[in-house]
């Protein structure tokens, strides 16, 4: 990859077809890791004397669900997590940074201390707490930052630190007045938590994230532009507004339908857009896509590591994230200090 | 016929006014250097321009079309701006930058073309930028950044280029350069190019016009003759100077009261007579 030079489509393609390349292999290889040794052969060979293939059974119906799921969540977290950097001009925005995460945790312990227990479209009650008021959460950020200013950021961001401070005091409190077992599967589902899902629930969530995605990607050459500020981007012939409102919209939605998968998973979305732009450069048009993939990447290999370590228990998911990712950033951080520009000087 | 026309522009902010019933007009390719003291509105009248924001009363037409009339993409095929120095938070390198401005230009993919590539090499050969192209733009010293985002300004191949203060954090060297290089451009690319500036006597060197303003409402356009009166930069900046001239070039001292030669308080500059005062009152 030439440094430093104006990206071209044919470099682009080459690095996503790549990185999708990588992302498909270790798909694969995470879908056999696992406490029951199963192979290839085992997986598609012949069925046992009762019909029942058990090797097959788990692939399918347990591990190639949960590696998917963990694709779809890793690509949304470190897509929106880019984007919230770029939205926010601020390196430390994560998916979470505008009050999705204490939206959807007080969704999630108001459905938990309530002991519903229907479900929606397969989803549990917390799931589905937790997405709506995520989503409720973003949208009151969003008002109170417009109504401070209509393209400035800063009330944003603002209204994002408080309205987080604000609901993790009611989660807080809830916690306090909640019963232990309660408590347990809360703090369970905020570390953030894989399991498997239906198919159904996949494919629709793939739909979202794959979408999200495109979309992002449509207005990438404009958050190039407003990286330089909303007034040089807007002389750059940016309709600023509009770049705002479709980015904002759209991580907040993919972050949503991150959390109601998976809970709070933390610094996918911080970390990996930052690796990406140390090693391959800032342009919004390849580390949108690019973040996506390698987002996915490192959760389906973080999924793997936690249900593994301890089998046949279980890590939360995040646990494994900020244990293996930090580190491996600070590295990363090290060895490119010298390439990004925010550290040179 | 005037690429720039400012009729009758109202703008004021919630507790001043800024510009009052200000009018005026600005050749193709003309050079246009915009003075005053701080708080008289040289940056508001950039970002109306640059339709940044909008007037409250009064008309500005760009290439004889109202400037609300344009899309922020055709604006910014008409009208390119340098801002005061800024840095941008990741590490973008200076040829990623300067093709940032062929954003208006490009297609529904968001890539640039081999024209594209063209024009973007002119601006860093003719901002003297070749030599780092590749180099991360926060690396780059204060001078060299903003030959950078004029280079930018120029990739954009607009007719105006509106520039707000672009020398005000070099020293005199990379000031001359700059505006060696604006008025290259003027000359060799036709731009118009309005300059705010601090800088009275380099705006006396270079520029073909100057609009000085002051406090609302009044203000002074004409050619530097008319308008680099020593009582008129008295008045205006509400300092007192020493005014000279080495051959045709004019200049202008201030005098501060603990200036060694305070008591000198000489205007040596001839009056002018015939300058256009445009005071609205």
């Amino acid at each position: 990859m030439p440094e430093g030079q104006p990206l071209t489509a044919k470099t682009l393609a080459v690095t996503i077809t790549t990185a999708i390349i990588v992302l498909l292999t270790v798909m694969m290889v995470c879908a056999f890791v696992g406490p029951r040794n199963i192979s290839l052969k085992a997986v598609f060979g012949l069925s046992s004397e009762d019909g029942v293939n058990p090797d097959y059974e788990i692939f399918v119906k347990i591990r190639l669900p949960r590696v998917i799921l963990a694709c779809l969540v890793g690509a949304a977290l470190a897509a929106s997590g880019a984007v919230f950097q770029a939205l926010l001009r601020n390196p430390l925005a994560d998916p979470y940074i505008l009050g999705i995460s204490s939206g959807a945790g007080l969704g999630a312990i108001i459905a938990v201390i309530s002991g519903l227990s229907w479900t929606f479209w397969g989803r549990s009650p917390v799931a589905v707490f937790a997405f709506t008021t995520a989503l409720a959460t973003v949208w009151l950020v969003w008002l109170i930052g417009r109504a401070t200013a209509r393209t400035h950021v800063t009330g944003l961001l603002l209204a994002g630190v408080v309205v987080n401070a604000f609901f993790s005091a009611l989660i807080m409190f809830l916690t306090s007045i909640a019963k232990s077992d309660q408590i347990h599967s809360t703090i369970f589902w905020l570390m953030g938590n894989m399991t498997e899902e239906s198919y159904m629930i996949l494919w629709f969530g793939a739909g979202c994230v794959i979408a999200g995605v495109f979309a992002l990607y449509y207005i990438s050459p404009q958050l190039n532009a407003l990286s330089f500020g909303t007034e040089d981007a807007r002389s750059m012939g940016v309709s600023i507004f509009r770049t705002q409102t479709i980015a904002f919209a759209v991580a907040a939605a993919i972050t949503a339908v991150a959390v109601s998968l998976s809970g709070l998973i933390g610094f996918v979305g911080l970390i990996v857009p930052h690796a990406v732009r140390l090693v391959f450069g800032p342009d919004h048009r390849r580390l949108l896509p690019l973040s996506a993939i390698v987002g996915a990447i490192f959760l389906v290999a973080a999924d793997t590591l936690a249900r593994t370590v301890v089998a046949p228990a279980q890590l939360p998911v995040g646990v494994v994230t900020a244990l293996v990712g930090g580190p491996f950033f600070l590295i990363l951080l090290v060895k490119y200090k010298r390439k990004v520009g925010w550290l040179s000087k | 016929m005037s690429i720039i026309q400012v009729n009758a522009v109202n703008f004021r902010y919630p507790h001043t006014e800024v510009l009052h019933n200000l009018s005026f007009e600005v050749e193709r390719g003309l050079f246009l250097a915009v003075a005053g003291p701080n708080g008289a509105g040289k940056s508001t009248l950039l970002n109306l321009l640059s339709a940044s924001i909008k007037p409250k009363s009064g008309k500005i037409r760009i290439d004889g079309k109202s400037i609300g009339s344009y899309s922020t993409r055709t604006l910014a095929q008409k009208v390119a701006v340098v801002r005061q120095e800024f840095v941008p938070a990741f590490g973008f390198s200076v040829i990623e930058t300067v093709m940032m401005a062929r954003t208006p230009y490009f297609g529904q993919m968001g890539f640039h073309t081999a024209e594209d590539e063209k024009i973007v090499n002119e601006a860093l050969e003719a901002t003297d930028t070749a030599q780092f192209r590749r180099r991360p733009l926060a690396s780059l010293s204060g001078g060299e950044r903003q030959r950078v985002f004029i280079a930018r300004a120029l990739a954009q191949n607009t007719d105006i280029l509106l520039l707000d203060e672009p020398t005000s954090f070099l020293d005199l060297k990379h000031q001359v350069d700059v505006y060696d290089l604006l008025k290259t451009a003027q000359r060799q690319k036709y731009k118009t190019i309005v300059v705010v500036t601090h800088d009275l006597n380099l705006a006396a060197q270079y520029a073909d016009k100057i609009l000085l303003l002051s406090v609302a409402p009044d203000y002074h356009i004409g050619g530097v003759e008319d308008v680099f009166s020593p009582d008129r930069i008295e008045e205006v900046f509400k300092v007192k100077g020493f005014a000279g001239r080495i051959g045709t070039e004019k200049f202008f001292l201030p005098l501060g009261k603990f200036a060694k030669s305070s008591p000198i308080m000489q205007k040596q500059l001839p009056e002018q007579s015939g300058a256009t005062d445009n005071s609205a009152t």
